[in-house]
């Protein structure tokens, strides 16, 4: 197995994604020995039937990808997704909050959907395509205090995705058990080594057979 | 007619601030526009702006992607009418249609108009994914959901409303849902085409092209129905 392969969420949110696309993002997911398969939240349980008897988990976007959707709607999407076998939960953190600088709304926003999973695993997307340097501080430092166990560069659809400078900005706010998930626009073994070697602990891509096999994709996420 | 009121005012980046929502509604005020359309989060906020007017909150459910479980769509928007929201867009679930499992897509519709009541549901097909025999059967499964009204898009992908498209669905459905048209409207005379070739509702998301066109396009023949009581020349009259 390639060294790679458990870093890897291998991940499929476009909106015209088919039940049969989804189906074969599990298999692969199983035949290179992913991490987990990140789909959105219809899809969830799809997938978690299609990964029965295998380690391959099921990570499910949440608020995605504008993270405008209301708190308890979050929550709501999130406890929906773990009923229907989703271990893993990737939320978007509300932005437009975070730029009016209701920095409790998005304390409150994250926290909400962490106090209804305790036991399971939630990254926080930042979408650092938006933010000012200050800005990844601040999302990432609120993050952590509402007890995100990732913090998580991109959604893939805003207008770039991950970069070593939003990797070493989040490093610095990085208190304790909290690891990093990097995501958008990694397409390339040399990329996904890169970020590996910055100390981050998960990539996001659809790429991932490309970056296991030494290739390069034409894929945007 | 009032033009004003065919036109919903629509802020949904993700980036939108409180400041930008308080803008927006100042603005709707000023031009009288039928809603606001502004994401969930937002709505609590925007009903609070125009709590003395008659403008309308307008929200969107499952946004962009359609994505959602049919569930979380009908838990923001029921949230969302909690709060004010007075019109709901939902995006229709694309996956599901290019995967052809119109029972279930049907099933996703019905379901949030069941839930929601009499509250006016517009559900968005994202023309810019599909092609014709595609707008024409997603159509005919809003018109068996009892949808209040089909938008053409979210702004969020590829390109935004077409006359070709809007002409595809009002073909369909002619009189029996109302027709909005969304995304890349930014000039008066694209807001008066659409609605001569059978749109009901347009959204825009800025207010600063359709008024500077105003007066070329008051004089027209065509369009002077559309004009002759709008909200829109009473307020050019006061702000020229």
């Amino acid at each position: 197995m390639s060294p790679f392969n458990k870093f890897i969420d291998h991940t499929l949110l476009k909106a015209t994604a088919t039940k049969q696309d989804i189906i074969q993002l599990c298999e692969e997911a199983k035949q290179f020995g992913f991490f987990s398969v990140c789909v959105n939240s219809c899809y969830v349980s799809l997938a978690k039937a299609n990964l029965e008897r295998s380690e391959v988990k099921v990570c499910a976007v949440i608020g995605f990808p504008l993270g405008a959707m209301s708190t308890v709607s979050k929550v709501s999407e999130t406890i929906d997704a773990i009923e229907n076998g989703a271990e893993e939960i990737d939320m978007v953190l509300n932005v437009g909050w975070l730029k009016s600088k209701d920095y409790q709304g998005v304390l409150n926003d994250i926290k909400s959907v962490k106090d209804i999973m305790p036991n399971k695993t939630l990254k926080v997307i930042l979408e650092t395509c938006y933010l000012e340097d200050d800005d990844i501080i601040k999302a990432s430092e609120l993050a952590i205090e509402a007890g995100a166990d990732f913090i998580k560069t991109s959604t893939g659809f805003g207008t770039r995705g991950a970069s070593e400078k939003d990797i070493t900005l989040m490093k610095s706010a990085i208190e304790g058990t909290t690891k990093i998930k990097a995501s958008g626009g990694i397409r390339d073994a040399q990329t996904a080594l890169k970020y590996i070697n910055l100390g981050v602990h998960r990539l996001g891509t659809s790429s991932g057979i490309a970056i296991i096999s030494g290739k390069t994709s034409d894929s945007n996420y | 007619m009032n033009l004003s009121k065919q036109i919903d005012l629509t802020l949904l980046h993700a980036t939108t601030t409180e400041r930008d929502i308080i803008n927006l509604a100042q603005e709707a005020i000023k031009y009288n526009f039928h809603s606001i359309c502004v994401s969930s989060c937002y709505v609590p906020l925007a009903k609070q702006l125009i709590t003395d007017s008659d403008i309308k909150i307008s929200t969107v459910v499952g946004f962009p992607l359609g994505a959602a479980t049919t569930s979380t769509k009908i838990f923001e928007a029921k949230e969302a009418i909690d709060y004010g929201a007075d019109e709901i867009s939902m995006v229709v679930n694309l996956g599901l249609l290019k995967s052809r499992n119109y029972v279930s897509i049907l099933k996703d519709i019905t379901d949030v108009k069941l839930a929601i009541g009499n509250i006016p549901l517009k559900v968005i097909i994202e023309i810019s994914e599909l092609n014709k025999n595609e707008i024409i059967k997603v159509c005919e499964i809003c018109l068996d959901a009892k949808a209040d009204y089909i938008e053409t898009s979210t702004g969020f992908s590829k390109g935004g409303a077409t006359l070709t498209a809007v002409k595809i669905i009002k073909k369909t459905v002619r009189d029996n849902i109302s027709i909005k048209a969304t995304g890349d409207i930014d000039d008066l005379e694209t807001i008066l085409k659409y609605l001569e070739n059978g749109a009901d509702r347009v959204g825009i998301s800025t207010i600063i092209k359709p008024i500077n066109n105003l007066r070329q396009l008051r004089n027209n023949k065509v369009y002077k129905q559309y004009l002759e009581n709008s909200t829109l020349l009473e307020v050019e009259k006061v702000y020229q």
